[in-house]
């Protein structure tokens, strides 16, 4: 299935044209250069971003939570500040604590706290349940919150530190419903070192959000939770929080979601505090990745592909458009037209291409006119034959000898010469075809004779020696008669004695001879130069030795022998 | 009645020829027949006719190269060349020569009788004016040159009585005449038996027939065996053969 695919695509390949295919192959260049890209920004860029990001956040965590621990030792500076004040003190070991005692306590409370951040309000309980409160803004306070045993021993038991908390454990709530961290502890007499009181300092959830104000971007977002996972200062999308697990590692992190959506989680269990802080991060590396280096990556694609389309464009100039053109002259030789091509190209391979085809059609032009010109000749040597035999002088002649014989001899002598007649004729025309076996120049020239020796008072005398084997090979016809006429007129007929003339047709190695022999006159040396001479009466021997070389492609077709007074010897050798 | 010649290398055509005069009845004698140009310059003088048939197309000497001759030497002799349609060409050279009649063949009976009716009327009208026959009075001491004359062109195969009656101003028969009175054999037949005689040395040299034929100013074989076979009594490859066993 694979294979055929893959068949059926090369297949389809190989049948574009140049230009498609070059159209195709830039485009396949150009997507490999962006799959590549992608590949290359996935498995590398991706993959070491992620790790710096992964250890950095670490950093960030513990960097937070330095910040919030920080800020919280600063509240308890001032926390201590306010234990040691004589106002303060005063008011809690006073039995009875007069307004002015009160007044004298929160006078120095906000004299302490004025210069310190995130003091929401600061409440000052006696251990009677009295108490004193500095407030910013309004907080509602349980006001039996010191009946609840729970509560006041979680923080006693820290023994004169502080414990955090929540919205003071549930004492306290903003009415604007703004998280509140809780500092408490408890307030020991200086002298005996007995608890005289409880402090709880509100402060606003500001610390916690400027802990890690500087670390929070578009895509950095961070979150604190309180001990019992319980988000403390801000909202979250549910489906996000969902994916917030915490657990009791001090720190952990996971990525989330796909490639192109990516999410780091974390979470960091802050030491000293009953807080937790959780970042999100989306892992944007356009970000990551420098602006320049994308400008780069960008400038290079396009340079690639203005350089891909500068080269089609070479192609397509250079190339495949001289070759379409090209094409498109030489199909005019479908046509039958073989006219070169008169189109102006560049002097490079295809220029050259151009003009090999011209000269290749000039060649291929004179070849054609050269066998125009062969077949015409043999043609028009064939017709001479033909003329020659059936002008008038021949038939006429011989049309007056069977008028004679019908008048003085018998009429079966009569028929016997116009059979011979009718057979002789309708044997030279031969339906037209071009070459006839030998059998049948031989039954041509029997009939030839008979009918010259109707004429000639049987002056001629016929020998035939022939292989049966060889007569049903073809040969061009009318090579035979033609030979045998010059044996009578040029031979024996100037002799003034009877003549012979035989016929043979034997094979010697590869050739068939057919052999004209005459006892007629024969040629003297000068006679036997002239006859193949143009000009020469006999042109019946030329054309036929000129049909049978053109025929068979080969000049040696024939030998002459002669002498003179004696017999002449026409032997010719046809190829088999 | 007019005398007819008839000059074809065929003899089935110089038959056919004959037969369909003498079927025509038009008062015509058929006094001769020669198979060539040569035999008929060695007999036309025996025969005197006063038309003559030839084929354009023999050996040797062709119809033209023979009407040629006989209108330079018979002024009267009617001359109707036979020949193929395809011949044309030869036949408008008889035009230039001065020969105006010329049948086609093959024959046909209408067109001869046609064209010989023609001529004779006006050979009725020529003989009117002028008898065939005229004596011309020549010394005797004119046969010793004529022999001479003989004995030199022997070779020439247009001389007969007619042209060596020209050449020394007789009139052939006269000549003829004077020439048996004077030496006891006619003109013609000294020059064939001078011919002969040569003829006879060259076949006891083995001389092949056709090559003596030309040598002795018969150059047609044909007409020249038949010669010798008169003269001699015997074939010449004969004569030659059995010389050479001699």
């Amino acid at each position: 299935m694979k294979k055929h695919m893959v068949r059926r695509i090369k297949n389809w390949f190989s049948s574009q044209k140049l230009k498609g295919k070059v159209r195709y192959l830039f485009l396949g260049i150009i997507g490999l250069y962006i799959t590549l890209f992608i590949f290359i920004y996935i498995f590398f860029i991706r993959k070491s971003m992620l790790d710096y990001t992964l250890e950095s956040n670490y950093n960030t965590m513990i960097s937070i939570g330095n910040n919030l621990n920080s800020e919280i030792s600063t509240i308890n500076s001032m926390s201590k500040l306010l234990t040691a004040d004589s106002n303060i003190n005063t008011y809690l070991l006073k039995d009875k604590p007069g307004t002015r005692y009160s007044h004298n306590a929160i006078t120095s409370m906000y004299d302490i706290t004025n210069t310190f951040n995130y003091v929401s309000s600061v409440y000052l309980y006696r251990l009677d349940g009295r108490y004193v409160h500095i407030t910013n803004g309004i907080t509602i306070v349980n006001q039996y919150i010191l009946d609840e045993e729970e509560w006041f021993r979680e923080i006693a038991n820290a023994r004169g530190g502080y414990i955090l908390g929540v919205n003071g454990r549930g004492a306290f709530f903003r009415k604007s419903g703004k998280p509140l961290v809780s500092f408490m502890r408890i307030i020991n007499d200086i002298e005996t070192q007995e608890p005289i009181g409880l402090m709880v300092i509100n402060l606003s959830d500001e610390i916690l959000n400027d802990s890690y104000k500087d670390m929070t971007s578009n895509d950095k977002q961070f979150y604190y939770y309180d001990k019992n996972l319980k988000l403390i200062n801000q909202i979250i999308d549910s489906k996000l929080e969902s994916e917030i697990v915490i657990n009791n590692k001090l720190f952990d992190q996971k990525t989330i979601g796909s490639l192109w959506n990516e999410k780091i989680l974390s979470y960091y269990h802050i030491p000293n505090t009953p807080f937790i802080i959780a970042g999100i991060e989306k892992m944007s590396y356009m970000h990551i990745i420098p602006s320049e280096a994308t400008w780069i990556i960008v400038l290079l694609i396009m340079l690639t592909i203005i350089s891909l389309i500068l080269i089609g464009l070479f192609i397509s100039v250079y190339i495949t458009t001289p070759i379409e053109r090209l094409v498109q002259s030489m199909d005019i030789a479908k046509r039958g037209w073989l006219r070169r091509v008169s189109l102006k190209l560049p002097d490079d391979e295809i220029g050259h291409l151009k003009n090999s085809y011209n000269n290749m059609l000039v060649a291929i032009n004179q070849l054609i006119n050269e066998l125009l010109e062969n077949e015409k000749s043999m043609q028009k040597a064939e017709l001479d034959v033909l003329q020659e035999q059936i002008k008038p002088h021949f038939l006429y002649n011989t049309l007056d000898t069977i008028a004679y014989l019908a008048l003085k001899e018998s009429s079966e002598k009569v028929y016997d010469s116009i059979e011979t007649l009718g057979n002789f004729y309708r044997r030279f025309l031969s339906k037209g075809s071009k070459v006839i076996p030998i059998r049948e120049e031989v039954a041509i020239v029997k009939d030839y004779l008979k009918l010259q020796k109707l004429r000639y008072d049987d002056i001629i005398q016929d020998e035939y020696d022939l292989c049966e084997d060889l007569l049903d090979v073809h040969v061009p016809k009318l090579i035979l008669q033609p030979l045998v006429e010059n044996s009578i007129y040029h031979g024996i007929r100037l002799k003034g004695e009877k003549g012979l003339i035989k016929i043979t047709v034997c094979q010697i190695d590869d050739f068939i001879h057919i052999v004209v022999y005459d006892s007629g006159v024969g040629m003297n040396k000068e006679q036997l130069k002239q006859i193949m001479q143009d000009n020469n009466k006999s042109f019946g021997f030329k054309g036929t030795i000129e049909r049978i070389r053109y025929y068979y492609g080969k000049e040696d077709v024939f030998e002459i022998k002669s002498e003179e007074g004696l017999y002449t010897q026409i032997d010719l050798k046809i190829p088999l | 009645m007019c005398k007819v010649m008839i000059i074809d290398d065929e003899s089935a055509i110089r038959k056919l020829l004959k037969i369909t005069l003498e079927k025509e009845d038009l008062g015509l004698d058929i006094v001769g027949e020669a198979a060539s140009g040569i035999e008929a310059i060695n007999t036309i003088d025996n025969y005197k006719p006063d038309i003559a048939f030839v084929d354009i197309r023999m050996p040797f000497m062709d119809g033209i190269e023979f009407s040629k001759l006989a209108i330079k030497r018979y002024p009267r002799l009617k001359i109707i060349i036979l020949t193929a349609f395809n011949d044309f060409e030869y036949a408008r050279d008889c035009i230039g020569i001065g020969v105006c009649e010329y049948l086609l063949k093959p024959i046909a009976r209408e067109e001869i009788r046609e064209t010989l009716t023609k001529l004779m009327k006006e050979i009725k009208m020529e003989k009117k004016e002028e008898e065939w026959e005229e004596e011309i009075e020549g010394s005797s001491n004119s046969i010793a040159k004529i022999k001479e004359y003989i004995v030199i062109n022997y070779q020439n195969p247009e001389i007969n009585l007619s042209s060596i009656a020209q050449q020394y101003g007789f009139n052939p028969s006269y000549l003829s005449r004077m020439f048996k009175n004077k030496t006891g054999i006619g003109l013609n037949d000294f020059l064939t038996q001078y011919r002969m005689e040569k003829a006879i040395s060259y076949a006891k040299k083995g001389k092949l027939m056709y090559l003596t034929a030309k040598e002795v100013g018969i150059p047609d074989p044909n007409y020249f065996s038949k010669c010798f076979k008169k003269y001699t009594g015997k074939i010449y490859s004969d004569y030659s053969r059995s010389s050479l066993f001699e």
